[in-house]
């Protein structure tokens, strides 16, 4: 499972003329950084790295205030329509991604944004998942909590922003992740929304860096992939406990 | 009485419309977007299935005249065709090689935390970055993986090139960068099963076979469930692997009915007919997920406390 993480970067530092040389290496036999550098004198990949980095961060947010403000809604408030309302949310879910493509595009044309960062962030800032997980987590926190604060003299929104939130802490953290990394490894939006370079997020600017490239310079291209590669090991060095939270709580909705 | 009762209705009328103002202004961003990019966009697709459009002009009726074509369309029974074929090479691969990749990494005792981290890692890598290393990894002539096969006596596999061989090739870089998924579910299920149902069955003298097939197999019944519903739905929808590795080639042999839906809207530019594959999709999607959970009541165990 590992091997090929090895291949990728030990041939990433070798001579470009050298990536196709045999036998294959699985460990790094020179250290030819310039590698590193062709990428970004070939391509704007800091801009690209930039550009990931920025969608991912604001969907994250955006993602995170309405799935929490939505979750708190339907675990501790009792209000009219309320089951209505969350059934028709949640058959968001059921709606496969392909499907959303074109008319996500159009409604996206229509608003004049195709080409644009906003193209590939307002669909994402919703997620029923997220905010079914966040739910079902808030109906756990015991009501005595609230009703300190009430008795205090508290607002709804006070209670939802320094009693809840700060206390569904683990359950934001792991819907972060997972919408960080969807949003970071998304292929197939950028790919139909996006076609200038300096505008493009990672996984669409290696697509086209190797598209460019040929056969001609693996390493160089696959020095782009290992850098690619650095912010998902990084999450899942430090996140590894949330993501499997994650398996277990979505497991539990079937 | 009724009176008192009044008077209480009233203040709770208060309470509860002060509530339900409250509830709807914490949903409001929720549902604003919700019906922004869910909503109108199922709804759009639905509509514009009886639609000519190419975003350029207005889109004109042409009423059943999209679906009619769909049903003629040979390029499109081709990628129904090769969707299926995927669905019959991975959803075995991920249902049920996941599971005895899950009940090797349950019972190997102290390596249990490093497999299932390699095991599970390649399903959060960006799946673009590492398509294309395997793609030169594929590659028939320098590729690294032919280099083995040389090794070993054999010659040079065309991984990419050849209309058969394709499909395992994609079958095996799905296998690498998604098995981690129905894994991990497995590997839970398999841990939320009470082991003295294992102590129970060890003492009546079964073995590890009786023991998989009459306790894990039934228990574990809800995941196998969950993981086949959420398999299908993704496997229907392919679109990264043969994209990035074949896109869809040779010829169209991996051509799936993703890749077809992006070639008719955004390279035909042929949105309106696109928008009613897609949709088409989506019913099918639909239909199959809703027969697994009508069929789910002969086979899935969920009570058994």
């Amino acid at each position: 499972m590992l091997a090929p993480f090895a291949w990728i970067i030990s041939t990433s530092l070798r001579l470009s003329r050298d990536s196709f040389a045999l036998p294959p290496a699985f460990f790094p036999t020179s250290f030819h950084i310039e590698n590193y550098r062709e990428v970004f004198r070939v391509f704007p990949f800091g801009m690209v790295l930039f550009n990931s980095l920025k969608i991912a961060v604001i969907v994250v947010l955006a993602n995170t205030v309405i799935s929490t403000m939505a979750g708190y809604a339907f675990a501790r408030i009792d209000f009219k329509g309320k089951d209505v309302v969350f059934l028709i949310l949640l058959s968001g879910m059921m709606i496969p991604a392909q499907a959303k493509l074109i008319p996500t595009y159009i409604v996206m044309s229509r608003m004049g944004l195709v080409g644009t960062h906003a193209s590939l962030i307002l669909p994402a800032i919703i997620s029923p998942l997220n905010i079914f997980f966040v739910r079902q987590y808030m109906k756990t926190i015991p009501a005595s909590y609230e009703d300190a604060a009430y008795i205090d003299g508290a607002g709804r929104f006070t209670i939802y922003a320094t009693i809840f939130v700060p206390m569904s802490r683990s359950v934001i953290i792991m819907t972060s992740l997972l919408t960080f990394l969807a949003s970071w490894n998304d292929f197939i939006n950028p790919l139909i929304f996006i076609s200038k370079y300096d505008r493009m997020t990672l996984p669409l600017g290696i697509k086209t860096l190797s598209g460019a490239m040929g056969t001609g310079s693996v390493s160089v291209v696959l020095a782009g992939v290992t850098m690619s590669l650095v912010v998902p090991l990084t999450l899942y060095l430090f996140g590894q406990k949330y993501i499997l939270q994650s398996a277990v709580m979505s497991g539990l909705k079937a | 009485m009724k009176k008192a009762m009044k008077n209480t209705g009233s203040y709770g009328d208060r309470k509860r419309r002060r509530d339900n103002l409250a509830a709807y202004a914490f949903l409001a961003p929720a549902l604003v977007s919700f019906i922004l990019f869910i909503g109108i966009p199922v709804i759009v697709a639905g509509v514009l299935s009886f639609f000519d459009y190419n975003l350029i002009n207005p889109p004109t009726f042409i009423g059943l005249k999209n679906i009619k074509k769909m049903l003629a369309d040979r390029g499109l029974r081709q990628a129904f065709a090769n969707t299926f074929k995927f669905l019959l090479i991975l959803c075995p691969i991920h249902c049920g090689l996941g599971m005895v990749l899950a009940f090797l990494v349950y019972r190997a005792g102290r390596f249990q935390y490093f497999f299932r981290s390699a095991i599970y890692f390649p399903t959060i890598v960006t799946t673009a970055s590492v398509a294309i290393a395997w793609g030169y990894l594929f590659s028939t002539d320098t590729g690294a993986i032919n280099y083995f096969v040389r090794l070993l006596g054999g010659s040079n596999i065309p991984w990419l090139t050849n209309r058969v061989v394709v499909y395992v090739t994609i079958a095996l870089f799905s296998f690498w960068k998604f098995i981690g998924t129905t894994f991990l579910y497995y590997y839970i299920g398999l841990q939320n099963i009470p082991t003295g149902y294992y102590e129970a069955a060890e003492i009546d003298g079964a073995n590890v076979f009786q023991c998989f097939r009459h306790i894990t197999l039934p228990l574990l019944s809800p995941t196998i469930f969950f993981v086949l519903i959420t398999n299908v739905v993704n496997v229907f929808q392919i679109f990264d692997e043969p994209y990035l590795l074949t896109n869809g080639g040779p010829g169209s042999a991996t051509k799936t009915i993703a890749l077809e839906i992006y070639q008719t809207a955004f390279q035909d530019m042929n949105i309106g007919y696109g928008g009613t594959i897609s949709f088409a999709l989506f019913l099918i999607i639909l239909v199959i997920t809703v027969l697994q959970y009508v069929g789910q009541n002969k086979w899935v165990v969920y009570d058994y406390e």
